[in-house]
């Protein structure tokens, strides 16, 4: 991950719209114990395509352009995450590198937590665990939704769908 | 026991052979006796549909033995094959979790044994073993995978026979074969289906292989390709 443009600072435990909202009291606070919060430029790849996954990452505010890419380096977007997304999630799970690039479309303010760190809360807390299930219900929900989009209307020549 | 479709049928998890090897199966004896609680054993023949797209989920399918063929559909009728569900997989998962529609029909392509969970007992089952709630997020990072590999795939390949050379490579790449000189693939599925999984016609496929054969890149021998020459199949897909 690139470098941010200000390191850490300390989080407040705040019950937000974030993913874990619903987690008892107790469990959110370990969550937020586990972040450390930098502000990152926009154009900032938060990680690449084919990285390893060490952390996962949730945008505070901010638009994320997540896209894969061909060997020939032609890109085409997936999908702009939201603030509040947790990114990275599915490789940092399953210890599979990065199935897309993350770049970031504005400056942002991005909290991490390292992988080891979610696996072990992952299993101390079973309702953030049944959280996280949904989670990646969610994103593949969404994957495939965009897999019928190019899938099923893809005329000979291939269209404009965000390709680069 | 045998089923009418000649499968062997394993009536209880606890007792299956294969269950270790299988990443969601293989859990802790709790788990794995609250699971076969709440499991249904059913076999089905060839072309039987577990569920369709769009329908509201009822449960899980874990696929005991067989190969299921998971599809999507556009209103016009035109089918994209996402990808053949092998043993071991979860099928119905993220519906199951979400309570959205399932997003893909299910069709068997062989005879298949299959483990139902109601959806609600399925949940439960979750919420109960931790364990099985890492399994089944591991099983969903690697469709989420599998579905970003499909969409790089359909979305950056230029053409079909770039895409039909991929498929190739996905498949040799599979039950030893990957560091083979010259790999060998079990073709299980028609033209047709073929063209729906690169979304392209049943006569473009059939072109593509005239082709790769009259180049002798590939070679068939009944239903099993062998791969006579994979760098030249590697050009074709990264071209």
């Amino acid at each position: 991950m690139e470098s941010a443009l200000r390191p850490n600072r300390p989080q407040s435990v705040e019950r937000s719209e974030g993913p874990f909202c619903h987690l008892p009291d107790s469990a959110l606070r370990d969550f937020e114990l586990l972040k450390t919060s930098a502000l990152y430029r926009r154009g900032t790849n938060l990680f690449r395509e084919g990285q390893a996954a060490q952390q996962i990452f949730i945008v505070d505010q901010g638009r994320v352009r997540l896209s894969v890419s061909a060997e020939s380096g032609k890109s085409m977007t997936l999908r702009i995450a939201q603030s509040g997304e947790i990114l990275g999630l599915s490789a940092a799970l399953a210890g599979t590198p990065h199935e897309m690039t993350a770049e970031l479309l504005e400056d942002a303010e991005v909290a991490t937590i390292q992988r080891k760190d979610l696996l072990c809360f992952l299993h101390e807390h079973r309702d953030a665990c049944l959280q996280v299930v949904n989670l990646l219900s969610q994103d593949l929900h969404m994957a495939y939704d965009r897999v019928r989009c190019i899938g099923l209307t893809r005329s000979r020549r291939p269209r404009s769908l965000g390709v680069h | 026991m045998l089923s009418p479709y000649g499968l062997d049928i394993v009536e209880s998890c606890l007792t299956c052979k294969t269950r270790t090897e299988r990443l969601f199966c293989n859990l802790p004896a709790a788990a794995l006796q609250s699971f076969e609680n709440i499991k249904f054993a059913s076999a089905y023949p060839k072309g039987a549909v577990l569920f369709v797209e769009g329908q509201s989920p009822r449960g899980i399918f874990v696929l005991c033995k067989g190969r299921v063929k998971m599809s999507i559909c556009a209103t016009n009728g035109k089918t994209l094959i996402v990808k053949i569900a092998e043993p071991g997989e979860v099928l119905g998962l993220s519906a199951t979790v979400s309570g959205k529609p399932y997003e893909l029909t299910a069709e068997t392509v062989d005879p298949c044994q299959v483990n139902f969970v109601k959806r609600e007992d399925f949940l439960r089952f979750l919420k109960e073993h931790s364990d099985a709630c890492f399994r089944v997020a591991e099983q969903l990072s690697a469709k989420y995978n599998m579905a970003c590999h499909e969409v790089r795939s359909l979305g950056l390949s230029h053409s079909a026979g770039e895409k039909l050379a991929k498929l190739l490579l996905d498949w040799s790449s599979r039950n030893g074969e990957a560091t083979k000189q010259e790999p060998r693939v079990k073709i299980a599925l028609t033209h047709e289906e073929i063209a729906q999984m690169i979304g392209t016609s049943r006569e473009t496929v059939t072109r593509l292989f005239a082709d790769l054969k009259k180049k002798q890149i590939v070679q068939s021998r009944g239903s099993t390709l062998i791969i006579r020459n994979k760098a030249a199949l590697k050009q074709i897909a990264s071209d």
